[in-house]
């Protein structure tokens, strides 16, 4: 990065963060802190709702999964646009209707007030873990490739963000997140074209489709029914489908987004808009790491795409071995690039024959690649250090070293807009959910806003805090993206639950849902450490387990005080 | 508690009622699915 770069991604961040806390100045009473005016318009909510869910780990991760295994991840978004509809048809116009400030206060209007604590709680434990990986996350990677201190990354971008959360409150985290998406789209939309102008001559857009297909990146749709497969249709649907209900639905983090605006209307455009573009961008950005995979299939990339470990290790570990790989792979790529260069040219010339076979041979030349990047991870796997995926490393990579000035700023202001959009609406949930459901219900009951108002700021601050304590001590191992998946689906099926029997069963009442729930809770702890099924399934176990649980201890309950009465009547 | 009654205007052309704002997103959503799972036959 250059002083053009830095001054894109200092004078960006600075300045919409300085517009929102400067345009939500003044905002004393409770409701516009929490809730925000009530001015926001649909396209203002949908914005805001997407940005809060895309978070910088979507930028920076996705491509790098599409780089490793293709389009098959899209599948994860399938059941998104069902899941927006019933929460825009059920959820929506009762949040509005009751005027709740968070999504746990209908719990307790539905139920009782220690179902609403547990429903504030799993949602407090989720979102506060959450939250400290959400700053962690970007801050690795781009800490790593940019030889930056990582707790200083992790340090000022938090507290950026806990400064305008908490001065604006919810009004200065909407009116952020519009114009921070729009860096966010501004600069993936720059770096898809410069992918492009940079595929070699002679190569169009379909015969790069036609190449990462050969490679099985465009595998989107797996209609396969295995339980252990992680991303199939059927378990992008199903458990997509819980995933995004419980999160759109049930999470304050949401919630607050789209409760804050002008009418129902506007909140439910805002939703439909989500729904209709949210598996379109997913795909768009997946299909931008294929691309950045055909690319590389043509110019030389790291054998290890952290390069910074890779030649940390290469000094003091087991650096023979590394550089024995990494010619390996050289030479490997290399062949395969003439092949496929040879498969262009037959494919020009219309020569089948030549054709097929410079594409056995290039394929060939990749299974050995494949072999020396995979032995490099393996070493790098077992160095103990603290790092992300490889893969979460493909995109900035690229961006480092193929885009030009100016616009690498763009991409790494994008990526911290993104952290900052998602990062501001989850302390501005948990801010609210704390002073609502716990301190406003039993600490202190009789207060004015103004002290409300001063408690929501203590609180965020104080979750800011320690999503930052958090993420300086975190370590992380799997894909950060389904990291933060995983996580949730340990929680959403449970909290999705209790919402379900609030709004569907209209006979159980609080004590069996609370009780169902902390036992459906127990059991998908249980199940996610002894089974080694996808985690989307979690989703809809939690949910079925504490519906199902629920129902069976009204059931009892009733039957036991019927059993009761009746000695006593006699 | 019952949601309140659907009957608030959708303000958009050509779907007057929130039930065809619904269906038309859901066949949208089937859409990206099919243009997915032909994009994944094409080519591969």
């Amino acid at each position: 990065m250059n002083a053009l770069d830095y001054a894109v991604l200092i004078l960006t961040m600075l300045g919409i963060a300085s517009y929102g806390m400067w345009r939500t100045r003044g905002r004393r009473d409770l409701s516009g802190y929490l809730r925000g005016s009530g001015e926001a318009g649909w396209l203002a909510i949908g914005l805001s709702v997407m940005a809060t869910q895309a978070s910088a780990i979507t930028f920076l991760s996705t491509p790098g999964q599409g780089y490793e295994s293709g389009l098959g991840f899209v599948q994860n978004y399938f059941g998104a646009p069902l899941a927006l509809i019933i929460v825009a048809a059920v959820f929506l116009p009762l949040y509005r209707r009751l005027k709740v400030y968070t999504a746990y206060e209908y719990l307790g209007h539905r139920f009782d007030g220690k179902t609403r604590l547990l429903g504030a709680g799993l949602f407090l434990v989720q979102r506060g873990l959450g939250a400290g990986i959400t700053i962690y996350a970007p801050a690795i990677v781009l800490s790593t490739v940019m030889g930056w201190s990582l707790d200083a990354t992790i340090v000022c971008s938090g507290l950026l963000v806990v400064v305008y959360t908490v001065a604006g409150g919810s009004d200065a985290v909407t009116l952020t997140q519009k114009y921070q998406i729009g860096v966010i789209f501004a600069g993936m939309l720059a770096a898809f074209c410069v992918l492009l102008s940079r595929l070699p001559a002679g190569l169009t857009f379909p015969d790069a489709l036609s190449l990462a297909g050969g490679y099985h990146k465009l595998e989107a749709v797996d209609l396969s029914l295995s339980a252990d497969r992680r991303y199939t249709l059927w378990s992008g649907l199903l458990g997509g489908m819980f995933l995004a209900l419980s999160y759109f639905g049930t999470d304050q983090s949401q919630v607050q987004r789209y409760i804050g605006a002008s009418s129902l209307r506007e909140s439910r455009l805002g939703l439909m808009f989500n729904a209709v573009f949210k598996i379109p961008m997913q795909f768009f950005i997946l299909l931008l790491g294929v691309l950045i995979f055909v690319f590389y299939r043509f110019e030389l990339p790291p054998v290890y795409f952290n390069q910074a470990a890779w030649a940390d290790q290469a000094e003091h570990g087991a650096g023979g071995r590394l550089r024995a790989l990494d010619s390996e792979f050289a030479a490997a790529h290399a062949e395969e690039r003439g092949q496929l260069l040879a498969w262009i040219g037959a494919r020009r010339a219309g020569d089948r024959a030549a054709e097929g076979a410079a594409r056995e041979a290039a394929s060939a030349a990749h299974d050995r690649e494949v072999a020396a990047r995979e032995g490099t991870v393996a070493i790098m796997a077992a160095s103990d250090r603290r790092t992300a995926n490889d893969s979460d490393y493909v995109f900035i990579t690229f961006i480092l070293k193929y885009l030009p000035h100016g616009l690498i700023g763009l991409l790494v202001t994008a990526f911290f807009a993104a952290a900052l959009s998602s990062k501001a609406a989850e302390l501005n949930a948990l801010g609210s959910t704390t002073t609502v459901d716990i301190y406003r219900h039993i600490v202190r009951r009789d207060a004015g806003d103004a002290h409300y108002v001063a408690a929501s700021k203590l609180f965020t601050a104080l979750w800011g805090l320690v999503a930052i304590g958090f993420a300086l001590f975190a370590h992380l191992a799997e894909n950060l993206i389904q990291a933060v998946n995983i996580l949730g689906s340990i929680f959403y099926g449970v909290v999705l639950g209790l919402f379900l029997v609030a709004f569907f069963l209209r006979r159980i009442g609080g004590t069996a849902v609370f009780w169902a729930a902390i036992a459906a809770q127990a059991l998908v702890f249980i199940l996610y450490f002894s089974l080694g099924i996808s985690y989307l399934w979690y989703n809809v176990i939690g949910c079925a387990a504490c519906v199902a649980l629920s129902a069976l201890l009204e059931a009892a309950m009733g039957f036991q005080g019927r059993s009761g009465a009746t000695p006593a009547a006699a | 508690m019952k949601p309140p009654a659907d009957d608030a205007p959708t303000g958009l052309p050509g779907m007057r009622t929130w039930s065809r704002v619904y269906v038309v997103v859901a066949c949208t959503t089937v859409a990206w699915i099919g243009l997915l799972a032909l994009l994944t036959r094409a080519f591969p």
